[in-house]
């Protein structure tokens, strides 16, 4: 069996049981991913990184904690989550930064009306989504950017699966508002 | 060159291998789950027993029973309440509901239903407990001096304190316009002044009485008395019975001297 036949629950065991080197697979799974996903936490290109190894490194330590009965995905992305608000929280700083193929999930998707220039209405956006709420914007995030099911919010924000839906909502009519006042 | 992603895995995977970084022995976190479901049980078991003596204190002591005087029986009732008993229960929920609330599986339902599943829960099996003699026991064992007596004593010791605005016990003695009578925490004078309401049935030595007033240089100012039926407040019996023994007329008291 190759590396990439393995599921992430099976390198899981693969990593505890037998070979730690096999942990370099799960690094490369997931470090694009969470790169795109702290980028809505952190701006700072080295601050991101910094993050990011802490999140790799907490993950390996905790291993031992993941029931391989769950889907790992959700669980590295709450440890992700975590370590971002706790950046956040210690330096002060939240900030929102989209990329081209973002932008346009943010014109096709979450139906945003602007009537300003693209270039204005980014930095609009961005903000906007920088100042709603916490319990609403992480899920809006989730769900738009990273293509995430309600489900695998649930397990990642720990909120009940039926206000997932209703906190995406009002995530959505809270960056409208923002956006028609400003 | 290595390339900046592949960088970020090098560094990672260099901790390990050199053992800087290690994972976390798997009993570590079979010994937290342990430690926490453990202290979650023990915590519900308590929350049980408290609200069991809740119901035994409510149901055998002289609290509700001041309300039936009405508006005048309102301050006893506030004074006898069991406050330590509610308090702790209280506490003891709040205490569970964090470890749930902590727990990994707390969030796939709402709360709300969480604490109140574990508020009905603790109350059916604290009415359960009725049914059998553990608060009775557990009254005896405070008075016994038994190992562990200490832990309850506070609780249930609140239904025996001297009450300002409120008074059980038994008549043992019946003078002009005054009444001597046996309590949990020992004889009271009580004044029968001539405002008091007074019950129609002649009153009697031997006779359980609740009555409601106010307190004056030691005796008790009746200002409502009723008669009553020991056997509704059991833990107040016993109490007399504890201090006192069973009850003996007076005559019988002076034929049996030496």
């Amino acid at each position: 069996m190759t590396l990439d036949q393995f599921t992430d629950e099976q390198l899981v065991e693969e990593v505890r049981e037998r070979d730690k080197e096999k942990y370099a697979e799960l690094i490369k799974r997931y470090q694009t991913k969470l790169t795109h996903y702290l980028r809505k936490f952190i701006k700072s290109h080295d601050e991101l990184e910094d993050v990011l190894q802490e999140v790799f490194i907490r993950t390996y330590r905790n291993l031992y904690a993941f029931n391989v009965d769950k889907k790992f995905s959700a669980w590295i992305y709450r440890i992700a989550h975590n370590q971002a608000i706790n950046h956040i929280k210690k330096y002060n700083k939240g900030s929102i930064s989209l990329d081209e193929h973002e932008w346009e999930i943010v014109d096709e998707k979450m139906d945003l009306k602007y009537n300003t220039d693209i270039g204005l209405a980014k930095i609009q956006i961005e903000k906007g989504i920088a100042l709603i709420k916490e319990k609403y914007r992480e899920p809006l995030i989730l769900y738009f950017f990273e293509q995430k099911s309600y489900e695998e919010i649930s397990d990642i924000l720990q909120v009940p699966k039926s206000t997932v839906g209703t906190l995406i909502m009002r995530g959505k009519n809270a960056l409208k508002e923002y956006l028609e006042k400003n | 060159m290595p390339n900046i992603k592949d960088q970020l895995e090098n560094e990672i995977m260099s901790e390990i291998k050199s053992g800087r970084v290690k994972l976390r022995s798997k009993y570590i976190f079979l010994a937290e789950k342990f430690s926490l479901s453990s202290a979650f049980a023990l915590i519900v078991l308590l929350a049980v027993l408290v609200f069991n003596l809740v119901l035994f204190y409510l149901k055998s002591s002289d609290n509700l029973a001041y309300l039936s005087f009405g508006n005048g029986g309102v301050f006893a009732f506030l004074e006898s309440f069991p406050y330590l008993l509610v308090a702790s229960f209280v506490v003891l929920i709040f205490i569970a509901g964090l470890i749930i609330k902590t727990s990994n599986f707390a969030y796939t339902k709402p709360f709300g239903y969480l604490a109140l599943g574990l508020v009905l829960f603790v109350m059916v099996g604290g009415i359960i407990l009725t049914f059998t003699n553990i608060a009775e026991n557990l009254e005896q064992q405070t008075y016994d001096s038994k190992m562990g007596s200490f832990i309850f004593k506070p609780f249930l010791t609140h239904a025996f304190d001297i009450r300002n605005k409120g008074m059980v016990g038994r008549i043992v003695e019946i003078g002009s316009g005054f009444l001597v009578v046996q309590t949990p925490h020992g004889s009271e004078r009580l004044i029968m002044n001539s405002g008091a309401i007074l019950p129609l049935q002649p009153l009697s030595e031997g006779t359980f009485i609740m009555a409601i007033g106010s307190r004056d240089n030691g005796d008790f100012n009746i200002s409502k008395l009723q008669i009553i039926n020991p056997e509704e407040m059991k833990m107040i019996q016993r109490g007399v019975h504890r201090r006192f023994g069973q009850f003996q007329p007076r005559h019988e008291i002076i034929k049996n001297l030496p």
